[in-house]
């Protein structure tokens, strides 16, 4: 190390040492212990921040700027120069100099405390800086950039315009009006669109970071006149709907801060204007106005935030012109979801001022039933031509009914049109009168609940129009109106409020159902009546009304068939039934046409009306009468069968004189055998396999009481639909639905030949026997009656027999098809109603049989 | 390396006054020749703080031995 140097050092700055050998050689080991040690070895070579340092040392030492400014300088060329490799280093030397020359005692910030503590510490410093002694000699301040720029422009005659001017300006331009110096202009003829416009002159000079700035300023303002003249619009316009009328409210309160921003603005202008009057003699601007006056910068960051919140509004008035009601609201919500918290806020905030006539209007159909919607704002429509239908229902039945029951037959006469016309109505009026509007449904809402919202309000409203329900409805609203006010904010409480709406809706809606109008009731006698349930009452009709069936249907007599109705339903069990179900239930005939017998046209009906009709609507009475058909033929086959079974079982006794034909009459009972396994097999899969299974599944619903009216109107639909499709064996394969159905009503009309022509046989066989019996008389000389040989030949003997046989065979090969097409049957019901019929595999050995042969 | 030398010896009073200018705008109250030699020494790898300390330290130790001394010794080493 180079100790001439030091020792050099030591000589400039003591010149003691010179004489003093010791002290020379005691201050060369003390520096060199010094130069040694590590202070600051580990800082990094920044030359930047280094002449960072260097800067705030000069300021704080020298506040005029202007050493700052030299250093820069000076930096700058050194840093040119070539020779020194270590300029860095010679630089931190100098700074640490100079900052340990100043404030020598605590060490410099930029030391690390572990430094070893100079050994001459003790003597305390006597001269910390000759410059303190000396007086603070500030440069006089020349003249800043700025200034010299300002007065080069002066002079060159294109001043700026003074930034007062224009900030008056801008505060004209934020509230639309155009200013001295700036104007808007309308950019194109419909005045939506403006530009601005910039008057400068020669006197009036604007640069363009200014012009940027204004630009910047006036979006503010021509958003304001787009949201002003929205809501002016829509206050002097008629019809405008509430959420419209909401969404301007909230937009006026929020132009009212903003006025109350601009006049802040204004004073401020003032003031400032004032105190820089003030100042103009001084040469100083006044550091208050520098501080707190308006500036077009200042502005700008004041204005920001009402830049966006008017951005904003502006978005809603855009939106406002093309949806309204629902859609708006739902319009606004999609803002909701913002990840600025400012613009979820300001939207949260809209959303709750303007979703307050749609939560009014919610909560009177939710609660109420009632549509309050003047401006068809809510999800829910009315349709106008149902709106107002009422129907006068008899709740209260009048005399005639309840005492006599025998009346329920003639009911039914009067006015056949009126009622066909009612019945259309109401479930016409259920799915009809109001409509769900999904583009309406605000979406915070969601549509499950949207979907609960309706239906509920559609049930109290059903319960209240349709069922004269009123009170409850009324006492309902009371109950609810305590609970408090649904909001926006209350997302939660307002899904609990539904779920407790609807649940009370639709558990009173079954509760009139099925307990105000008894539709348990109704369903069970229509599977009585209908369906042919009440067994005992079954036969005494057909036993009753067979005779006069057989007649032609023109023989037919309408007050006949009502009186056999009466007659059947006072020697059943029937008569027990409740009297407003019976007098529902009528007989009559369909229309009919030549030919045609009695049991062809004959059908049961049970009336309904409103609003049960709701349920039991037309379409279900059709099936309903549908089904009847079909049954009754088949009761008709079994009573049949059944007397035909009794006399043949009876005539083998009478015939015993004709032993000839025994073979024959054994033939004829096997086959009728095998009818009535036919048709037992067939009832008992009718009434035990569907239509109890189904009665079952209803029930099940009923008893749960869950769901709406729609629910229940479905679970209606699907049980009819289940007895139809089963009961009519309604087959898979399209158009050819009904094979199977004409198959088993084919192989009927066999039956029903069969049994006449058994009748037939029958007859003969008894005078045959009457004949020789007679004829015995004769040989033992008694005469019993006259002698009548009369034209009854074997040949029609032979021609009854034959006809007998052939129905018997035709019936065994339909019923071979039957069983075959049921086997490949997409029901499994059907299916299993073939293994029956051909249990044990009777029909395909039968089959087998005839091809081994 | 001797057009090296010759370089540096042309440009080195260049250096030397800015840098001298500089130590006088921080006021160091180095003269010109003490901050040549510093610089030499930086220049030799010499840490400069450690330089600057010693500097510290020699100032204070010369200034106590001129309060020992007469008061004229105070004045010359303190106007340094």
């Amino acid at each position: 190390m180079s100790t001439s140097s030091l020792e050099s050092l030591i000589y400039s700055l003591v010149p003691q040492a010179r004489l003093d050998q010791v002290l020379k050689k005691e201050l060369i080991t003390h520096c060199k212990d010094v130069l040694s040690s590590h202070i600051g070895q580990t800082r990094q070579k920044d030359i930047g921040h280094l002449s960072d340092l260097v800067k705030r040392q000069l300021a704080q030492t020298r506040p005029d700027g202007i050493s700052s400014l030299q250093f820069t300088n000076l930096l700058s060329r050194l840093l040119e120069q070539p020779v020194l490799s270590r300029k860095y280093d010679s630089l931190l030397f100098l700074h640490s100099l100079a900052s340990s020359t100043r404030n020598p005692s605590p060490a410099p910030s930029f030391l690390p405390s572990l430094a070893p503590p100079p050994p001459l510490t003790a003597r305390t410093p006597i001269n910390s800086s000759p410059a303190d002694g000396l007086p603070p000699t500030r440069l006089p301040r020349g003249k800043s950039k700025a200034e010299i720029l300002r007065d080069f422009r002066n002079r060159s005659g294109r001043p700026h315009l003074s930034e007062e001017l224009l900030l008056r300006d801008t505060l004209y331009l934020l509230q639309g009006i155009s200013g001295k110096y700036i104007r808007f202009s309308p950019a194109n003829d419909e005045g939506r669109d403006m530009s601005l416009v910039f008057t400068e002159d020669a006197g009036h000079f604007i640069p363009r970071p200014t012009k940027e700035l204004i630009y910047r300023l006036s979006e503010v303002g021509h958003l304001y006149t787009r949201v002003d003249r929205f809501v002016r619009d829509r206050e002097t316009l008629t019809g405008v709907g509430m959420i419209e009328q909401s969404l301007c409210h909230h937009l006026q309160s929020q132009l009212t801060d903003y006025y109350r921003l601009i006049a802040v603005f204004e004073s401020q202008l003032t003031l400032s204007s004032k105190s820089l009057d003030d100042t103009a003699s001084r040469a100083e601007p006044d550091i208050r106005a520098e501080e707190s006056g308006l500036t077009l910068k200042r502005l700008d960051v004041w204005v920001n935030e009402w830049r966006l919140r008017m951005r904003m509004m502006s978005v809603c008035v855009e939106a406002a012109r093309d949806t309204h009601g629902g859609a708006l609201v739902n319009l606004i919500h999609s803002y909701t979801e913002n990840g600025d918290p400012f613009v979820r806020k300001f939207t949260d905030q809209l959303l709750e001022e303007v979703s307050k006539p749609f939560f009014g209007t919610l909560q009177k159909w939710l609660f109420s039933g009632d549509l309050y919607d003047p401006y068809s704002e809510f999800f829910v429509s009315v349709d106008p031509g149902l709106a107002h239908l009422q129907y006068v229902h008899p709740s209260t039945p009048s005399a005639g009914f309840g005492t006599l029951s025998g009346d329920g037959g003639f009911a039914g006469l009067s006015g056949d049109q009126d009622e066909i016309l009612e019945r259309e109505s109401g479930l016409r009026l259920w799915e009809a009168k109001h409509q769900f509007r999904k583009e309406m449904l605000p979406t915070f809402v969601g549509e499950g609940f949207g979907r609960k919202i309706f239906s509920t309000g559609k049930s109290l409203n059903f319960i209240r129009y349709s069922c004269h329900d009123t009170d409850w409805v009324a006492t309902r609203e009371k109950l609810n109106n305590t609970d408090g006010t649904l909001q926006y904010s209350d997302i939660a409480g307002l899904e609990r409020s539904i779920d407790t709406a609807y649940r009370i809706a639709s558990q009173r809606l079954f509760d009139v159902f099925f307990e105000k109008f008894r539709l348990l009731d109704h369903f069970r006698a229509l599977k009585n009546y209908l369906l042919l349930g009440h067994g005992d009452f079954a036969d005494q009709l057909m036993e009753t009304l067979g005779p006069s069936l057989s007649r032609p249907a023109n023989t037919l007599y309408r007050h006949n068939l009502t009186a056999t109705l009466e007659t059947a339903i006072r020697s059943s069990n029937a008569q027990k039934d409740p009297p407003d179900v019976l007098r529902r239930l009528d007989a009559r005939m369909l229309e009919y046409t030549h030919g045609e017998i009695g049991w062809d046209v004959f059908t049961l009906e049970y009336k309904v009306d409103a609003p049960l009709d709701t349920v039991l609507d037309p379409d279900s009475m059709v099936k309903y009468l549908k089904l009847f058909n079909h049954l009754w033929k088949m009761k008709r086959i079994e009573s049949t069968l059944t007397r035909g079974w009794m006399r043949t079982g009876s005539g083998t006794k009478a015939f015993v004189h004709i032993p000839e034909l025994e073979p024959e009459w054994h033939r004829i009972r096997l086959y009728m055998a095998e009818m009535i396994h036919f048709i037992r097999q067939m009832e008992a899969y009718c009434q035990l396999e569907v239509i109890e299974c189904s009665w079952k599944a209803l029930m099940d619903f009923v008893h749960d009481k869950e769901g709406d009216l729609d629910a229940l109107i479905d679970t209606h639909r699907s049980y009819l639909d289940r007895m139809v499709k089963k009961i009519l064996l309604i087959g898979s394969r399209a158009g050819r639905e009904e094979n199977l159905l004409n198959q088993v009503r084919d192989a009927f009309s066999t039956i029903i030949q069969f049994h006449e022509s058994t009748d037939n046989l029958y007859n003969f066989c008894l005078t045959e026997s009457a004949r020789r019996d007679s004829e015995r008389d004769a040989r033992r000389g008694v005469f019993t009656g006259a002698e009548q040989r009369n034209g009854q030949t074997p040949e029609s003997l032979l021609r009854s027999l034959r006809q007998c046989m052939e129905h018997g065979a035709a019936f065994s090969e339909q019923t071979q098809a039957i069983v075959h097409s049921l086997q490949s049957h997409a029901d499994l019901d059907c299916r299993f109603l073939g293994i029956r019929l051909s249990f044990s595999d009777f029909y395909r050995s039968k089959k087998e049989h005839p091809q081994q042969r | 390396m001797s057009l090296r030398e010759a370089d540096r010896i042309s440009s080195a009073q260049q250096t030397l006054d800015i840098l001298f200018e500089m130590s006088q705008l921080l006021n160091t109250q180095l003269d010109k020749e003490t901050l040549a030699t510093c610089v030499g020494m930086i220049e030799s790898g010499v840490n400069p703080e450690a330089l600057a300390a010693v500097i510290q330290e020699l100032r204070r130790e010369g200034a106590a031995l001129n309060a020992q001394a007469t008061a004229d010794g105070r004045e010359s080493g303190a106007g340094r």
